[in-house]
């Protein structure tokens, strides 16, 4: 029995493997709340109702997806070309470091230019996070995997360091925590709680969408992916495609870092992320690595973990409430494979 | 008088499209290594594949010892004392040496001193140094092929199958592995190397099977009583095969296009691939390279696209210097190149028709950082209507295709930028009969268009009838230019086997 690649997915597939997937998922988890004596229907009730039932939590619902559209994006960049970015988090929270330390350079500017100013550096910190993988990789062939993974805890430390240290608040009682980004860096209420940063993250995706498709950058770039051997042959640079994935991947993760701080965060802490660069991971494999589809996914991930938190005020445990998120996802990822594979039972003489 | 060790007998196989094996046979002596030869394609690693229980043959029978086997499964074949080892190792490369030879195979409770110990016995026996703690990562290719010769001893296997084993060796390696065989045949064990590198062959080996097109041509030749030119010979075939190409001149022949001279390449194990070779293309000429495959040619073509570096001489493109030009200027100078590997170098399988069709020109196809599509559709829906390549939609996949619709999308893209000089490695291999008539047809249209022809091919026929010259290539070197309205066979096959 092996997997194979559907020559011609069917159409309309897609959408009906993950309405199975969801239904398969909700049904394992009616059996699991009702074994830990949780009420199944006021439950699946909540969740539904705290992440898409009304304006407000859509919003926020909207708000949530942010980042993990742009870290979907970031991955899916980077996978384009057979590169594992597995350092959006450290990238995010590099980027977000780096608007932060912006935002001290400028604080007496007017918020239009500090958040634009913040923003760019936000991208340019997290290409510089991605610098060091891509130079190993590009040079050497260091597995980026390892060295973008490994950084993300280095990113860390950095924020965990400027709290203790140089950017400590002065006037946060002897908490360790950095001081407030200026209050006119902040991106403003668009629509009930959604911030300005949702559209911005929508124009993010949708040009990077036509433009891997449709520039001659792009194009190199799916040679590159597909064979080295033929795109050296046709004489495409492979160590300069690496270096230009790589830091657009990362720049692309800073970004989202930037995002959040003049989003929905008042300063840089080390929560600021929030695994949402290893988040991306997942929504860039929901949107099977087109950079299209992340927009999507990111929302219906983003209202799940809304929804997911929803329910503990309901007295579903933690537990139970990660298993549901977990469950859903497993449903949703299984009909992703099943709808760009079919199951064939082969021969396996004639297939070797 | 005992059975023969392996006795196959009229063995078929056929896969999709292709016949494998069509009735082969062989032989083997206990106690003998024996050579199983033929040109690529000949059909010699499926046949061993059938003996060592990878494939089932469709028809004929599989005999060890004069009991009929039918292998469902490498396990079998293994169980029944024949191992092979493959051209590609299968080596865990972080498990030590020791762990890698019993893996599978150890007994339940295991002590890794002991272990150690009678894997170190074993290699000794057989005259190899082995360190059986050593990871297999830190070990040389030589090194790595003697693991795996271990791990069919430590199975106790009475036949053992080399596929190709020297092609990954230096010389003084190919020499060691030379007496590890001679002592397994002393203690009664049969050794069957496939390979065409006849010299290595009239060295190591007792007797020779020869396989061409699928069957046997020559069973069981004593070795003393040929010369590797004998064995070129059978190798080759003396049938003329019948060519729809027309190969008649029609113009004359103009100056220098493309001038290879004093050219050396190292490959990747540090040898000198090509050695010292010089080759000049005229306007209006096909030069044909003949050799047995492996002996530069590759090399060769890949250095003059810019693939590879030289490590000395010049190569010239219509009086201009390219020696160092990268790839894209070579092209771009007038040089067309059709590699050996034709999905995955010279084309990207996992993109679309269209994708691949305009690899080498998309940069006219575009405005600014843009590519326009619409005309790169065009320009891929009029190459393959004027190469006759069959596809269903320009939007589908690659893989769609059959081989000969690949080389003519390959070789149209590659013509269609009225390329000066066009270099093609192995262009018709594996095609069926019109492919190959097609694709000569197409290269006989660029000489007589005056475009300067190097093509490499191990069919001597084919180059036979295309060339006007052929550059024999043994070891790196040149060993010999004939013209192909005089020179014999046996001339040729002599210079490819490198007797002088």
């Amino acid at each position: 029995m092996v997997l194979a690649r559907r020559e011609h997915p069917t159409r309309g597939g897609q959408p009906l493997a993950f309405l199975v997937g969801l239904i398969f998922a909700l049904v394992v988890g009616a059996l699991l709340l009702w074994s830990s004596g949780d009420p199944v229907v006021d439950t699946y009730q909540r969740m539904w109702e705290r992440s898409f039932g009304s304006a407000d939590v859509i919003s926020a619902t909207f708000n949530r997806a942010v980042p993990l559209a742009l870290a979907g994006l970031a991955v899916s960049i980077a996978a384009k070309m057979g590169l594992w970015n597995i350092g959006a988090e450290g990238q995010i929270l590099f980027g977000a470091t780096a608007a932060a330390g912006m935002a001290r350079i400028g604080d007496s500017w007017p918020g239009p230019v500090l958040i634009v100013a913040m923003l760019l550096a936000a991208a340019v910190g997290g290409a510089l996070w991605a610098l060091g993988p891509a130079l190993a990789r590009a040079e050497i062939g260091v597995s980026e995997i390892i060295t973008t993974l490994m950084l993300n805890e280095v990113a860390l430390r950095v924020i965990r360091y400027l709290q203790n240290g140089a950017w400590k608040d002065k006037e946060g009682f002897g908490f360790p925590q950095i001081t407030p980004r200026p209050p006119q860096a902040e991106l403003g209420q668009i629509w009930q709680r959604a911030h300005l940063g949702v559209l911005i993250a929508v124009g993010v995706i949708m040009f990077f969408a036509w433009f891997m498709n449709r520039s001659v950058w792009g194009y190199e770039l799916r040679i590159a992916g597909s064979s080295a051997k033929a795109a050296t042959y046709v004489g495409i640079s492979m160590r300069a495609k690496i270096m230009g994935v790589m830091l657009l991947s990362g720049a692309v993760a800073g970004f989202a870092g930037g995002i959040e701080l003049t989003g929905t965060a008042t300063r840089l802490n080390e929560n600021i992320s929030n695994g949402f660069g290893f988040a991306g991971i997942i929504v860039a494999a929901l949107a099977l690595m087109r950079p299209s589809g992340v927009l999507l996914v990111a929302v219906a991930f983003g209202g799940l973990q809304v929804g997911g938190l929803s329910i503990q005020s309901l007295g579903v445990s933690s537990a139970v409430a990660s298993i549901l998120q977990a469950l859903i996802l497993f449903g949703a990822i299984g009909a992703a494979v099943l709808s760009t594979y079919q199951i064939k039972l082969v021969d396996r003489k004639v297939a070797s | 008088m005992s059975h023969p060790a392996v006795e196959l007998d009229g063995i078929w196989k056929r896969f999709p499209g292709v016949i494998a094996n069509a009735g082969a046979n062989l032989t083997v002596r206990p106690g003998t290594v024996h050579a199983v030869l033929g040109e690529n394609g000949a059909g010699k690693t499926t046949l061993m594949n059938c003996l060592a229980g990878v494939y089932l043959p469709d028809e004929g029978a599989v005999r060890i010892d004069g009991n009929e086997m039918k292998f469902s499964s490498p396990a079998d074949a293994l169980a029944a004392g024949v191992g092979m080892v493959h051209q590609e190792f299968r080596l865990v490369p972080t498990f030590t040496v020791a762990e890698n030879v019993v893996l599978g195979s150890a007994p339940r409770l295991i002590s890794r001193t002991e272990i150690n110990k009678s894997v170190a016995e074993l290699a000794e026996r057989f005259g190899f140094s082995a360190e059986p703690d050593r990871p297999i990562w830190q070990l040389s290719m030589g090194e790595r092929q003697r693991v795996e010769i271990l791990k069919a001893l430590w199975r106790d296997a009475r036949v053992l199958i080399l596929d190709e084993p020297t092609a990954v060796l230096t010389p003084q390696e190919a020499e060691d592995l030379g007496r590890v065989l001679r002592q397994m045949v002393s203690e009664g064990r049969s050794v069957i190397f496939i390979s065409h590198k006849l010299d290595e062959v009239t060295s190591f080996c007792d007797e020779a099977t020869i396989l061409r097109g699928g069957a046997t041509v020559a069973a069981s030749v004593d070795i003393h009583d040929v010369d590797s030119a004998d064995l070129a010979e059978l190798m080759v075939g003396e049938s003329e095969k019948s060519t729809e190409a027309n190969a008649e001149r029609t113009t004359g022949m103009g100056d220098v296009v493309l001038s290879v001279d004093h050219v050396s390449v190292i490959d990747s194990r540090g040898l000198k691939a090509v050695d010292d070779v010089s080759i000049d293309v005229r306007a209006g000429e096909i030069v044909g390279v003949a050799g047995v495959a492996g002996n530069g040619q590759r090399q060769l073509t890949d250095a003059i696209a810019g693939l590879e570096s030289c490590l000395s001489g010049t190569i010239t493109l219509l009086g201009d210097d390219l020696t160092t030009a990268p790839p894209r200027a070579r092209f771009g100078a007038g040089l067309a190149y059709v590699p050996e590997d034709r999905l995955g170098v010279g084309l990207a399988p996992k993109l679309p028709i269209t994708e691949n069709a305009v690899m080498r020109d998309y940069r006219q196809m575009s405005r600014g950082p843009i590519l326009l599509w619409e005309r790169a559709k065009e320009f891929s829906a009029r190459l393959v209507e004027a190469f006759e390549v069959k596809v269903g939609r320009v939007e589908d996949r690659l893989a769609s295709l059959s081989g000969g619709n690949l080389q003519r999308l390959l070789l149209g893209r590659e013509l269609s930028s009225s390329p000066k000089v066009v270099v093609a490695s192995q262009p018709t291999r594996g095609l069926d009969v019109h492919g190959v008539a097609a694709i000569q047809r197409l290269l006989i249209e660029q000489r007589d268009q005056g475009v300067g022809v190097l093509m490499v091919s191990e069919d001597l026929d084919e180059l036979l009838v295309l060339s006007d010259r052929i550059v024999v290539m043994s070891e790196g070197r040149v060993a010999g230019v004939f013209d192909p309205r005089e020179a014999t066979r046996a001339e040729i096959g002599a210079a490819m086997a490198g007797v002088s």
